[in-house]
């Protein structure tokens, strides 16, 4: 493509993007303004809702819970991720189909039918507990579920290909023979891979960790099926205020925070290491 | 009953439906969805269709947030809503019900318990202790307290995990509490006895998860809607219920505030109150429980004739009370 008509193809991208454009001006963006705005005119005007927020300790915990889990869950999915993502991107091309159909495959199953599965592998008398325990290698159950690891395992599993996925697609655009001359320039494996590999996978990472972190900020059916109550993460949080409660006020100020923190955390990282996903 | 994160298995297409059908009759019944919602339809809204050709359309599950928004935005798309007694109360209070039309309803044949100037009864059920008799063989729970007592009765418990008419009154119970002095309910001793057991509680979401806890001795005794244990006993599982001290309560069939069918919803809610209503849904309901299991084999304990010292929940109360008390749940539940 020649540089004179690039800013033709640019207008017409503009055209093509409005119906989403719209779409979410409508859909999202009205009614998220809306929500927030009960939240500082329900049940009075003023700042009522976020004092409420942010001086009760429940509220406090619950905000802690939630960036805790959504670290926690991030972390480890880039540790679990990172391998699978380079496996895939070195792998011939039809075992990497296989590959790749495996986990696209977890991600057509049925969210709830997923996690009651886990509840029934993860349980005191589940499948894990009971098979550790006939070969002897446990003799009370362990604690795998209603609690932190509960959450994480469920999350973790469910996140893996929302970081697989953006990384695989850095990792393939890496030409392996960048490895090839550190290894012939007398790296070892170790110092080719923290030396080169991982840095240049490092916007890969980025973009799959802070799409991990964002939805882990959100989420709800996992944590409230394979958490204890002291792991209530703000999502249901929210949804109780609204739904059950409807105290829409407080419900609004709690989403405002969580979408003001997780727009921070963003600017940081567009600040830092520029828009994921786009070379610098 | 509050079924939380039931899959949603019913139209959504509601609203869409609704336009270009304005000359037929018609209306929108909103329920919780599954079995339930299934049984309630066949038995209030097919009569209803059949005797007046009315079409019933349904949605599902009932949501509070949305209940209220549609009213408050003058936009109601549900005629006749599902909805826990103590919300009903609360609603009636905030304005979002229409009041109910008694020459339509027959009053009278209602338990007094289960009907109000907004809402009648959909169907009734109560709290019940249930075990599993594998787990304890022959140790029998004989009330509230033993299901407080981890000595005699180990192994996790399970409870209803959201704020709602139920737990506090059994932790008061078990404490020693007359059932006539429940209420106003003192919340500082229910939470201090629920203290007791704390670390033992398995909390269950909805009804699905507290077969699922019981019946695999993940937590092999709690607090249960009684039909939902039947469906167990049926299919021959090891589960008892002791009825003594159960809890009776019910949701209650309402219609919004600014319904566009709420004379249509009016006889729907005729019908499902009427003795008749009430029969053939609990027939249909414990037909499907002896289905379920092996035919004829299903041993269902329904509520003994006695009663079992049945108290009844104070719902009112729990109307006036609803968001205090929760504050105080969940901030518990979260320590």
């Amino acid at each position: 493509m020649t540089a004179a008509n690039r800013p033709r193809l640019r207008r017409t991208g503009i055209g093509l993007a409005l119906p989403a454009m719209l779409l979410l001006a409508i859909f999202f963006v009205v009614p998220v303004v809306s929500l927030l705005l009960r939240s500082v005119t329900e049940p009075d005007v003023g700042l009522q809702n976020y004092e409420t927020l942010l001086a009760t300790p429940t509220y406090a915990k619950i905000f802690w819970n939630t960036f805790m889990v959504a670290s926690v869950v991030t972390t480890v999915t880039i540790l679990l991720g990172y391998p699978v993502a380079w496996l895939l991107s070195i792998l011939p091309a039809r075992w990497a189909a296989i590959g790749f159909g495996i986990i696209l495959l977890s991600m057509w199953t049925n969210l709830l039918a997923r996690t009651y599965a886990w509840m029934v592998l993860l349980q005191s008398t589940g499948v894990i507990n009971r098979s550790l325990q006939a070969l002897g290698i446990i003799d009370e159950p362990l604690s795998l579920i209603n609690n932190l690891t509960g959450v994480t395992i469920g999350m973790v599993y469910i996140m893996l290909p929302f970081f697989i996925l953006p990384l695989q697609s850095t990792l393939r655009t890496i030409d392996p023979a960048t490895l090839q001359a550190a290894s012939l320039c007398g790296a070892g494996r170790w110092q080719a891979f923290w030396r080169v590999l991982l840095p240049l996978s490092v916007p890969g990472i980025l973009s799959g960790g802070l799409i991990v972190f964002v939805m882990s900020l959100g989420y709800f059916v996992t944590p409230a099926l394979l958490g204890g109550t002291s792991n209530m993460m703000l999502a249901e949080l929210i949804s109780q205020l609204v739904q059950s409660l409807l105290d829409w006020g407080l419900g609004g100020a709690a989403a405002f925070v969580l979408l003001v923190l997780t727009l921070a955390l963003y600017a940081v990282q567009v600040h830092l290491f520029g828009t994921p996903g786009r070379e610098a | 009953m509050h079924l939380k994160l039931k899959p949603i298995a019913l139209a959504i297409g509601v609203s869409v439906a609704m336009t270009g059908m304005a000359t037929a009759e018609t209306m929108v019944f909103t329920a919780w969805g599954g079995s339930t919602q299934d049984a309630e339809y066949e038995a209030w809204g097919a009569p209803l269709t059949e005797e007046s050709g009315v079409t019933i359309l349904q949605d599902g599950p009932t949501d509070y947030g949305k209940f209220q928004a549609m009213v408050e935005a003058g936009s109601v798309t549900w005629d006749a809503v599902d909805v826990e007694f103590d919300f009903a109360y609360q609603a009636a209070e905030a304005g979002l019900l229409e009041p109910l039309d008694f020459s339509i309803i027959d009053r009278d044949a209602i338990d007094p318990r289960f009907v109000t100037d907004h809402a009648v009864v959909s169907f009734p059920f109560s709290f019940v202790l249930g075990y599993n008799t594998d787990t304890y063989g022959n140790a029998k729970p004989e009330s509230w307290a033993d299901l407080f007592d981890t000595e005699k009765f180990p192994g996790k418990r399970t409870f209803y995990k959201w704020s709602s008419p139920g737990a506090l009154e059994i932790a008061l119970l078990a404490d020693g509490v007359a059932p006539e002095d429940l209420y106003p309910l003192d919340l500082d001793r229910a939470f201090a006895k629920l203290d007791t057991i704390k670390g033992d509680i398995v909390w269950w979401g909805g009804g699905a998860q507290s077969q699922q806890l019981i019946a695999s001795g993940e937590a092999p005794i709690g607090m249960f809607w009684d039909i939902r244990l039947w469906p167990l006993q049926s299919s021959g599982l090891p589960i008892e219920i002791q009825w003594n001290g159960n809890l009776a309560s019910a949701d209650v069939l309402v219609i919004p505030k600014g319904s566009p069918n709420k004379d249509t919803a009016m006889k729907f809610l005729a019908i499902a109150a009427s003795p008749e209503g009430q029969k053939r849904f609990m027939d249909i309901i414990t037909a499907e429980d002896v289905e379920g299991g092996v035919a004829g084999s299903g041993k269902v304990q329904t509520l003994p004739e006695d009663g079992a010292n049945q108290v009844t929940l104070g719902l009112e109360w729990w109307g006036e009370n609803r968001n205090m008390v929760a504050d105080r749940w969940y901030a518990w539940q979260a320590q």
